[in-house]
C-alpha cells in the first residue's frame, strides 16, 4: 500500500506542477526583510505585519533581519532582489535620512523601490527630568541665553532623533550641545542620571517615564497634537512654527513590482491595519496605525529626503 | 519584601505559568549549548508567540531563555574549547584543559554548581536591593564608565597564561579590532571596507573564531590520539571536600562582581566573567596554576555571568530602561502586552514584577536539576571520534554566526579569526586578552570622549567626580602596588643569587 503511494508521488507532483505555475500570487513563502537588530522596533513591526499578512494571504510570511549601516545593508540587498512580490522590506523613517546622510549608496532611495503602504506613524517627544523646566519655551530661553548649555542626548549620530534635535536648533535659532549615545535607551538612562538635559525620542521611550513622574514630556514633534497625549503641546504651536516631524514604518519592495501584486499587497496591508489586534500592537509601540496608497508613501519619502538634506547641510554633519 | 516574593512564588507555581518557566530555561539551555546562536536570536524568534500570552508568562518565558543560555554556554567551552556564548569564553581557559586531563565531568559539575549559586545570589540581590542598586547604577555617567574600564583593563592585564607583555600586545590587537565600524561620537566610518562592517566586527564571530575554529584546526592537525579513558562515574564528577573549599571564595567573589556589572547598563555578563577571572588570578596564591585546569578559574566566571544575567533585570524592571539588547527585547515584550515599563511597574503590576523575579528562583533550581544528570551524557560526547565530530561543529558555528546578523561576511570573518587564533597560539600568544580589549576598548573610548564633550575638554572631571575619582585612585594604587611588588621581587631575586 505504502509502496504504491510512494510510487504515485512523483506522478502526482508532476501533474500538480502546471497548476502551480498558474496559481495566483502568492503561491509560496513571502519574506519581509528589514535592516535592524532582531527584536528592535522594526523587527517587532515586521513580525506584527508578517503575522497579519500570512493570515490574509494564506501563505507563510517570514521576517529576515539584515542589520547594518542604518538599514542601508538591507535596502541595498532588497533593491537587487526579484520584484515578484516574494521579497518585501519594512522601511522606516531612517530610509530618507540615509538618502540624505550617505555619500554613495549602492541604490537609489526612491527609484529602486516600490512603495506599497505605510504601516504606522509616530512623533517624537521632548523629555526632560521632572520639574527641571516648566515649559519648552523655558528650554529655548535658557539655550538662547547660554549657547551650548542645554545638552540633548540622542540615539546616535545621523539618527532621526539626532536630526530632529538639529532641526529644532535651526528653527529656533539656538545652539544645543548634541550628545550621542548608543540608542535611545542609553540616552534615557543618562537623562535619568542627570548627565544631559533633554532627550528627543519616541513615545515608547519617553511616555512611560512621564507617567511615572520621572520625566516631563515638554513637547511633541508632530504638526498637530498627538491623539494619545492631547495635553502635550506641539513644537509648532510653542517655539518653532511649522515644525512637523513624524517618523514612520511602511512596506516596500524592489522597483518594478507588477501593479496587480502591488495592489494585492496594498489592500492586504490596509486590511491588516483595520484589524483590532494589529492596531492595538502598533499603538502599543507608540505609533498610530496609518495605511496609505503607494503614491502617498513615495511622496512622503521624497519630501523627507529634502528636509533631512537641508538639516544635514545646515548642521554641517559629515556625510559618510 | 519576603512577603511579596512569596506572593510571586504563588504566581509562578500555577501550572499554567510554571510551564513557561520550564520551557524558557530548557530552550535557553539548548541555545546556550549551540555555538553562536544566542539568546537574542531565540528570543526575537519567540517574541510573536508572546502576542498570545499574558505579560507575566511572556517575560518568564523570555527571561528563562536568557539566563538558561548562561548555563548551557559553558558546556561546549569545557568539552570542545568552543564558547556557546561570549560570556562563557573565559570558561574555556580552565575548563578545556580539565577536559583534556579527563576531568570534564568535574569541570561541568563545577560550572553548573557555580552558575546556580551565582544565579541565586543575583536573584537574592534583585529581591532585596533592586532599588538601591538601580540608583547607584544611575550615578555612573561617562566619566565613571571611562575610569571603571581603565581600572578593569589594568586589573585584568594579567589575563591569559603567557607573559604580561604578550598579553598586553593582545589587548591592543583587541582594541584595534574594536575600532572597526561607525564611531559613536562622530558617526564617522572607521576601517569599514564594506557596509556589513558598519556596525563593527561581531563579538560572536570573534569569539567563535579565536576559540572554536582555531581549536578545530589545531586538533585536526595534531597526531596525538585523544584521551580514551573518560570518567563518567558519579565519584569522578563530584568535587572533593577540599575542592569545594577551594571554589567557595571564587564563587562568592564572582557573584559579587557579576551582580555589579549586571546591574550597570552597558556592561554585562561577558565583561563580568572576564573581570571575575582576572580578580581570581590577582588574589590567588598560586597564579601559576591558572591555564592548566584550575577550579577557581571556572567557578568565578561561571558564578559571575549568571549573577550578572539576573541583576541585569534590575534597570529594566525598576527603571524601565534596558541595559543591553536582550533587555530591550524584554521591554518590547512588555510593551506588546500593553504594559508600559517604568518605575511604576513594581507598584502597578506587583504580580508581574514579583512573579518574574520568583520565576528566576524556580528557573535556577530547574536548571541545576537538569544540568547535573546531563553531565554524564555530555561527557560521553567526547567518545565520538574527533574526525566525525568536527565537520558538525564547523557547520554549527557557521549557522550560529550567520543567524546572528544574517551576514555571510561574519561567517568568513569567523573562519579568518580561526586561522589568526591558530597562528597566534603557535607563537604562544593567548587569544583571551584580544576579546578583553575588543569589549573594553570601545566602551572606554565612547565614554571618555562623551565625558570630554560634556565637560568642554576638561580632564579634571575624572578626578573631581566622587565615584570617578575613587576609581582613578584605585587604579593608581593598583599600578603602584604592582610596580613596587615587582621591583621588590626582583631585588629579592638578586640578593638570593649573588653575582658570579
Amino acid at each position: 500500500m505504502l509502496k504504491t503511494l510512494f510510487a504515485a508521488l512523483p506522478l502526482a507532483l508532476a501533474l500538480s506542477l502546471p497548476a502551480a505555475a498558474q496559481s495566483p500570487y502568492p503561491d509560496h513563502t513571502i519574506r519581509i526583510v528589514h535592516g535592524f537588530a532582531a527584536g528592535g522596533n522594526a523587527d517587532t513591526v515586521s513580525r506584527i505585519i508578517a503575522d497579519a499578512l500570512s493570515q490574509d494571504l494564506g501563505q507563510a510570511v517570514i521576517v529576515e533581519a539584515r542589520p547594518g549601516a542604518g538599514g542601508t545593508v538591507a535596502s541595498g540587498y532588497v533593491a537587487q532582489q526579484e520584484a515578484d512580490g516574494y521579497t518585501l522590506q519594512l522601511l522606516v523613517g531612517g530610509h530618507p535620512v540615509a538618502a540624505a546622510l550617505y555619500n554613495s549608496l549602492p541604490f537609489d532611495s526612491l527609484d529602486d523601490f516600490t512603495f506599497i503602504s505605510t504601516v504606522g506613524q509616530f512623533p517624537f517627544f521632548v523629555g526632560a527630568q521632572h520639574g527641571r523646566f516648566a515649559s519648552i519655551q523655558e528650554v529655548i530661553d535658557a539655550a538662547r541665553a547660554n549657547p551650548r548649555s542645554i545638552r540633548i542626548g540622542h540615539a546616535g549620530v545621523g539618527s532621526t532623533q539626532h536630526l530632529t534635535g538639529e532641526l529644532l536648533g535651526l528653527e529656533t535659532g539656538v545652539q544645543f550641545l548634541h550628545v550621542p549615545y548608543q540608542g535611545g535607551a542609553a540616552a534615557t538612562t543618562a537623562l535619568m542620571g542627570g548627565e544631559i538635559d533633554l532627550v528627543i525620542d519616541a513615545g515608547t521611550v519617553i511616555l512611560g517615564q512621564a507617567d511615572a513622574g520621572v520625566f516631563d514630556a515638554l513637547a511633541v514633534t508632530s504638526g498637530e497634537r498627538w491623539d494619545d497625549r492631547p495635553d502635550v503641546p506641539t513644537l509648532a504651536e510653542t517655539v518653532a512654527p511649522g515644525f512637523d516631524v513624524l517618523s514612520w514604518t511602511g512596506i516596500g519592495a524592489p522597483a518594478g513590482l507588477p501593479a496587480d501584486i502591488a495592489e494585492t499587497l496594498n489592500a492586504a496591508v490596509n486590511r491588516a491595519l483595520q484589524d483590532e489586534g494589529v492596531r492595538e500592537r502598533i499603538l502599543a509601540l507608540g505609533a498610530s496605525p496609518v495605511g496609505s496608497t503607494g503614491e502617498e508613501f513615495r511622496a512622503m519619502v521624497e519630501r523627507q529626503i529634502a528636509t533631512w538634506t537641508r538639516v544635514i547641510d545646515a548642521a554641517e554633519i559629515e556625510r559618510r | 519584601m519576603l512577603e511579596q516574593f512569596m506572593m510571586g512564588l504563588g504566581v509562578v507555581m500555577q501550572p499554567s505559568v510554571l510551564v513557561y518557566a520550564l520551557a524558557g530555561v530548557v530552550i535557553g539551555q539548548l541555545i546556550g549549548v549551540l555555538p553562536g546562536i544566542g539568546a537574542i536570536t531565540a528570543i526575537s524568534l519567540l517574541l510573536p508567540i508572546t502576542f498570545h500570552l499574558d505579560a507575566t508568562s511572556s517575560i518568564i518565558l523570555l527571561a528563562g531563555i536568557y539566563y538558561g543560555s548562561q548555563y548551557g554556554g559553558s558546556i561546549a567551552s569545557i568539552l570542545l574549547n568552543l564558547p556557546g556564548t561570549p560570556s562563557s569564553v573565559v570558561t574555556c581557559l580552565e575548563g578545556y584543559p580539565m577536559a583534556q586531563k579527563g576531568r570534564a565531568g568535574l569541570a561541568l559539575f563545577i560550572a553548573a554548581f557555580s552558575s546556580f549559586i551565582g544565579g541565586m545570589i543575583g536573584v537574592a540581590l534583585v529581591v532585596a536591593a533592586a532599588i538601591p542598586m538601580a540608583s547607584i547604577a544611575l550615578r555612573f555617567g561617562a566619566a565613571e564608565y571611562a575610569m571603571l574600564v581603565v581600572l578593569g583593563l589594568i586589573a585584568a592585564s594579567l589575563i591569559g597564561t603567557g607573559s604580561q607583555l604578550r598579553s598586553l600586545a593582545m589587548v591592543l590587537v583587541g582594541i584595534a579590532l574594536g575600532l572597526v565600524g561607525a564611531d559613536t561620537t562622530t558617526g564617522f566610518y572607521r576601517f569599514v571596507g564594506m557596509p556589513e562592517l558598519a556596525e563593527g566586527i561581531s563579538l560572536v564571530s570573534l569569539a567563535m573564531g579565536l576559540f572554536g575554529v582555531s581549536e578545530i584546526i589545531r586538533s585536526v592537525n595534531s597526531e596525538a590520539p585523544r584521551q580514551t579513558r573518560i570518567a563518567v562515574s558519579m565519584r569522578d564528577i563530584l568535587p572533593t571536600r577540599a575542592e569545594f573549599r577551594e571554589i567557595t571564595g571564587p564563587i562568592l567573589r564572582g557573584a559579587g562582581i557579576g551582580s555589579f556589572f549586571g546591574a550597570l547598563p552597558g556592561t554585562g555578563a561577558a565583561i563580568a566573567s572576564f573581570m571575575a577571572y582576572a580578580v581570581e588570578k590577582r588574589v590567588s596564591r598560586t597564579p601559576g596554576r591558572f591555564g592548566t585546569g584550575h577550579l577557581p578559574g571556572i567557578a568565578a566566571p561561571e558564578s559571575s555571568n549568571n549573577a550578572a544575567a539576573q541583576t541585569s533585570f534590575i534597570p529594566t524592571l525598576t527603571l524601565g530602561v534596558p541595559g543591553d539588547a536582550v533587555m530591550a527585547l524584554m521591554i518590547g515584550a512588555l510593551v506588546l502586552n500593553g504594559v508600559i515599563p517604568g518605575p511604576r511597574l513594581m507598584i502597578d503590576q506587583p504580580t508581574l514584577f514579583w512573579g518574574v523575579i520568583a520565576s528566576f528562583f524556580i528557573g535556577n533550581l530547574i536548571l541545576l536539576l537538569i544540568n547535573i544528570p546531563l553531565i554524564r551524557l555530555w561527557v560521553l560526547l567526547l567518545r565520538i571520534p574527533y574526525r566525525k565530530l568536527y565537520p558538525v561543529i564547523i557547520i554549527m558555528i557557521c549557522v550560529g554566526v550567520y543567524s546572528h546578523r544574517t551576514s555571510v561576511v561574519d561567517v568568513v570573518l569567523t573562519l579568518g579569526f580561526g586561522i589568526l587564533g591558530y597562528l597566534l597560539k603557535n607563537v604562544r600568544f593567548e587569544p583571551a586578552p584580544i576579546l578583553l580589549g575588543f569589549v573594553l576598548g570601545p566602551l572606554f573610548e565612547e565614554n571618555f570622549r562623551r565625558a570630554m564633550l560634556l565637560n568642554g575638554g576638561d580632564f579634571t572631571v575624572f578626578a573631581t567626580r566622587p565615584i570617578s575619582g575613587t576609581l582613578l585612585a584605585c587604579t593608581v594604587a593598583l599600578l603602584v602596588y604592582s610596580l613596587a611588588s615587582g621591583l621588590a621581587a626582583r631585588r629579592r631575586a638578586r640578593r638570593a643569587a649573588p653575582p658570579s
